[in-house]
Order: C-alpha cells, then sequence, then structure tokens
C-alpha cells in the first residue's frame, strides 16, 4: 500500500520540468512566479504592464505633508505637500489631485494641479485638464491643448546619453565614476542613473 | 453686449484652424537656427507643436499664457477692468513674473493689442525687462482698421514659414495700432521690422 503510493506519487513529480534542473531551482523559482503572475487572467487585463510589478495609490482625500520615496509606481490623487520622488517608476498625479512639491520620476502622467519643479528621467505627459504651475526637466513631453502650463521645459539629453553608457567601451573613466557615485552627485548625473540601473534590470 | 466683453468663439463661425504664411516667424527662426541654447518664451499658452518645434533646435521653452491671465484677472469687462487700478495691478503681478534678461527670444503673437494704456506701457516695459540686449520679439497686431471686432487666436507652429492660428475668441476693437503708434510703444527697443501681411495683420519684429 505504502509502496504503491510513492511510486504513483513519483511519476507525477518527474513530469512537472523542476526536476530536470533541480540544482539551480531555488533560484529559478522567482522568475516562474513571475511569469505566472503575468499569465494569470486577473493580470492580462490590466492595460498598463509597468503595474504588475507593483503601485501604490494616495486617494483623493487624503492629504500628505512631506516626503513621500516610492519604490513601486505611485498615483496621487489627492493633497500632497513637499516632495515626491519615485525614481525609476511611473508616477501618476490624478484629476483631484492638488500638489505643491517637487516631483521626481521615471515617468511622470499628470492630470490634476501641480505647483513646483517637475523632473521626468524618461517622460512627461500632461494632459489637457491638468495645471502645472512650475519648470519641467525631461527627455521627452507629450502636452495636450488645453492644459494649462506656465513654466519652462528643458529637454535634458539623458535618453540619448543611454546607449553611450550601456556600451562598454564608451568614455570610460567618467561613466563609471558616475555610476557608482549614483546618489552624491548633482541632479545632471542623478538624472542619467536610473536609466543605467534600468538597463541592468 | 458691453464694448470690449469677451466673444468665446461658435462652432458656426470658428474654423478648427486657419493656416497662415507669416514672414516674421521666418525671420524670428533665422535666429533660432543660428544660436544655441536660446531660451524662448512662448505667450500663446502650452502646446506640443511650439514645444516640439522649439526645443527641436536644442533651445529652452517657456510658456505663459498672457491672454488667458487677461481673461482671469479683466472678467468680461476686458477693457473698462484695464482702467481699474486693482484688477490692472493684479494682472501685472501675475504677468512675465521672470528674472530680468531671462529671454533671448519672446513669441508675443496678438496678444498687446488687447491691453489698454497704460497696462499696455507696463507689459511692454516688463517685455523689454525679462529680454536680453539683442533679443527678439515677435508681436502681431491687427492691421484692418475697419475691423470692428479682433478675432484672438492661439498659434501653433507648423514650420518656419507656416503657423496655424487656432481660434479663441475675440474682442472689440479698442484701439487700431499704425507703424507709428507701434514705433511709439517700443521707442526703448533698438529696431523693429515690420511685415504686413494680405491678411491684414502687421507681423513686427523688436530688436531689445
Amino acid at each position: 500500500m505504502w509502496s504503491k503510493r510513492k511510486e504513483d506519487e513519483l511519476p507525477q513529480r518527474q513530469d512537472r520540468p523542476a526536476p530536470a534542473f533541480s540544482p539551480s531551482a531555488p533560484a529559478a523559482e522567482p522568475q516562474r512566479r513571475e511569469i505566472n503572475t503575468m499569465s494569470s487572467p486577473s493580470r492580462t487585463f490590466d492595460p498598463e504592464p509597468s503595474r504588475s510589478v507593483g503601485s501604490a495609490t494616495l486617494g483623493k482625500n487624503v492629504t500628505v505633508k512631506g516626503q513621500i520615496f516610492a519604490r513601486e509606481d505611485l498615483t496621487i490623487d489627492g493633497e500632497v505637500e513637499g516632495t515626491v520622488e519615485c525614481h525609476e517608476h511611473r508616477l501618476t498625479i490624478g484629476p483631484n489631485a492638488r500638489v505643491q512639491a517637487g516631483l521626481k520620476a521615471r515617468e511622470i502622467i499628470i492630470q490634476g494641479s501641480i505647483q513646483g519643479n517637475v523632473d521626468a528621467v524618461d517622460k512627461i505627459d500632461i494632459k489637457k485638464e491638468a495645471k502645472l504651475v512650475g519648470d519641467i526637466k525631461t527627455s521627452r513631453i507629450v502636452i495636450e491643448d488645453g492644459a494649462y502650463f506656465k513654466g519652462s521645459i528643458d529637454i535634458s539629453k539623458a535618453s540619448a546619453a543611454k546607449p553611450a553608457q550601456t556600451a562598454p567601451s564608451t568614455s570610460s573613466a567618467t561613466s563609471s565614476q558616475s555610476s557608482q557615485s549614483s546618489q552624491g552627485t548633482a541632479t545632471p548625473v542623478s538624472a542619467g542613473t536610473p536609466a543605467g540601473t534600468a538597463v541592468s534590470r | 453686449m458691453k464694448f470690449g466683453a469677451f466673444q468665446k468663439p461658435s462652432a458656426k463661425e470658428t474654423p478648427p484652424g486657419l493656416t497662415r504664411h507669416s514672414s516674421g516667424f521666418d525671420q524670428f527662426c533665422a535666429t533660432l537656427r543660428n544660436s544655441e541654447n536660446l531660451s524662448i518664451l512662448d505667450m500663446s499658452g502650452a502646446s506640443q507643436a511650439n514645444i516640439s518645434f522649439i526645443t527641436g533646435f536644442g533651445h529652452r521653452i517657456s510658456s505663459d499664457d498672457i491672454i488667458g491671465t487677461m481673461e482671469q484677472c479683466f472678467g468680461e469687462d476686458f477693457f473698462e477692468s484695464q482702467q481699474a487700478a486693482s484688477t490692472s495691478q493684479r494682472f501685472l503681478e501675475q504677468a512675465l513674473t521672470f528674472p530680468d534678461a531671462f529671454f533671448d527670444g519672446v513669441l508675443a503673437w496678438d496678444a498687446l493689442q488687447f491691453l489698454t494704456s497704460p497696462v499696455l506701457e507696463d507689459i511692454v516695459a516688463q517685455l523689454l525687462r525679462v529680454i536680453r540686449p539683442g533679443g527678439l520679439i515677435l508681436t502681431f497686431f491687427n492691421a484692418d482698421d475697419k475691423a470692428k471686432r479682433i478675432p484672438v487666436y492661439n498659434y501653433r507652429v507648423h514650420d518656419s514659414k507656416t503657423l496655424l492660428a487656432v481660434p479663441r475668441g475675440g474682442y472689440q476693437r479698442a484701439q487700431y495700432f499704425n507703424n507709428r503708434s507701434i514705433e511709439k510703444l517700443f521707442e526703448q527697443a533698438a529696431s523693429l521690422k515690420f511685415f504686413l501681411t494680405r491678411d491684414h495683420l502687421r507681423e513686427v519684429i523688436v530688436r531689445r
């Protein structure tokens, strides 16, 4: 009885591909989990793929005064006063949001009201209902007709610098220094560093 | 309707946009092409076309919708409110709040013709303050002396010689600007260059 049961179980386990890769099984597990979540029915309907990494939301009845650091995508639909930083991630300012803060992110989508400087490494998308008073620094900008904007736009060359950073032999001394001391350097360098870390991922 | 009241465009009378040739803008673009890292002020509100065009040259663009600020400050009694000290002061505090000699060029478009004295002179003084010596201002004035109503446009750059004028309403004429009155208005400037167009628009390049 007992031996039969064990025999019955064994073929089932062998059907799985995991034993074939048993030495590296613990390392491969997280990858499999990610693939499973991506292919699960609840995720396939998600229009924004980056949300599968994780996202946080500050609702419209939430007020925050101070500094916000996010390591995942962040949506703000309430009131914020201070600074908001989500390097390497997307920041969405919802239609009900009233933000008096400096914003830094990889990508910023604006639908609400902002008073403060906005720094997006990759892209800024300003919707028609948005109101932005402050200076913008970004690589790309999309602004819909009807959006209120008062301030200056500085198109940085961070995206143009990406290929140079990924290439192994180009500008070796300066690029290696800047990537090693990513957080202690001036703003233009830190604007370029998230692009470097994104490549490593 | 009161004199000078703002008239919003109706769907009947306003086409989606008029494409027009602009010699003045072409002249302005010559400076954009031949220089690097300029700072340009666009006074027609933010638009993707203008931002892409200016930043495409590698320049920095700033946006300040001065007509929007006028509408906000002066409201329905548009020209009467300009004479009131409180509202005109509020307007001057909000418009062109930039440091001295901050810009190399200003696209003022047709905004100035909707201001009356003394606010007009104050704004021109502000314009000359925020622009660097040698910098250019491109501004338009309606040249049709018989027109009673002056249309207001948002100007979108199509290319270096062509603009798309998107209607955003109109005002009854408060005053007529001829070459002499414009020269007097910019008497502090180094030089002025006029371009009279077929569609009754006087384009002016002002060099500080």
